[in-house]
């Protein structure tokens, strides 16, 4: 466990930002809310009445993924594990929160 | 209903927003003890002891902020696309990337707090103080600019 956790919260940062960022990139929503309807769809739906929300759908498609990721990263051997720099923790991240800077950019530049 | 969850959102991360200042202050511009000003003492705080209070409101005000999200695409944002408010619709949008990208940052976060030499905790604690900062303001503003009940 006291190996393990480490291991474990580092991955799970970093594939979830990147999974999170593809998922809004690519729409990759797990499911998708009908706020209107107070309706729930598998996968990526089309609006029906009102809105379609996505924003849940990505967040779990980006938690599964990462725990996955993060739960076979503990099952690495300590040598290839100790390579992980734990930096990436913050810096994968970071690079997230700049990226949507840069792909909601038209809302500021209009 | 909605007015009250937004009303407790609020609350909620008026907390979050003093324990991560409090935690951020200390940890990037450390105050030597005993401190006499107001400021070294706004710094001098124990801020490993903050960690478990920080996650625990964030998760919270998140899972408020996610109930409350709904009625916000419903009968908000719809508004600001109408008044044109791109700068204002656009921060919104961010805010609910950063608080996303920040739930997924607070296992790390927990952790280094746990640490003896804590050299994550710098840079972590620092983002999710801009995240909560920043989506704290933002929820003002829109909130100000399209109130529900208004």
């Amino acid at each position: 466990m006291r190996r393990a956790f480490p291991i474990f919260a580092i991955v799970f940062a970093v594939v979830y930002a990147v999974v999170y960022a593809v998922s809004v990139w690519k729409n990759y929503a797990l499911f998708t809310y009908h706020p209107a309807l107070n309706e729930f769809g598998m996968g990526v739906q089309k609006a029906k009445e009102g809105p379609a929300m996505y924003w849940y759908g990505w967040m779990a498609t980006s938690a599964i993924v990462a725990s996955l990721a993060g739960l076979v990263a503990c099952l690495l051997p300590e040598q290839a594990a100790r390579r992980l720099w734990p930096g990436l923790a913050w810096l994968v991240p970071l690079c997230a929160m700049l990226f949507f800077a840069w792909l909601l950019r038209e809302y500021f530049l209009r | 209903m909605t007015t009250v969850l937004l009303i407790v959102h609020g609350l909620l991360a008026v907390a979050l927003l003093g324990a991560i200042t409090h935690q951020a202050a200390s940890v990037l511009w450390p105050a030597p003890r005993p401190a006499g000003s107001f400021t070294g003492r706004f710094r001098a705080v124990a801020a490993p002891g903050y960690a478990n209070t920080v996650v625990i409101l964030y998760v919270m005000t998140a899972i408020l902020g996610g109930v409350i999200y709904a009625e916000y695409r419903v009968n908000i944002r719809i508004v600001l696309v109408e008044l044109k408010l791109d700068a204002a619709n656009g921060s919104f949008e961010l805010k609910e990337h950063l608080a996303a990208i920040g739930l997924g940052m607070l296992p790390a976060y927990w952790w280094s707090w746990r640490q003896p030499d804590g050299r994550l905790r710098a840079p972590l604690t620092a983002m999710l103080a801009f995240i909560v900062w920043w989506n704290f303001l933002v929820g003002h503003i829109v909130n100000n600019i399209r109130g529900f009940g208004s």
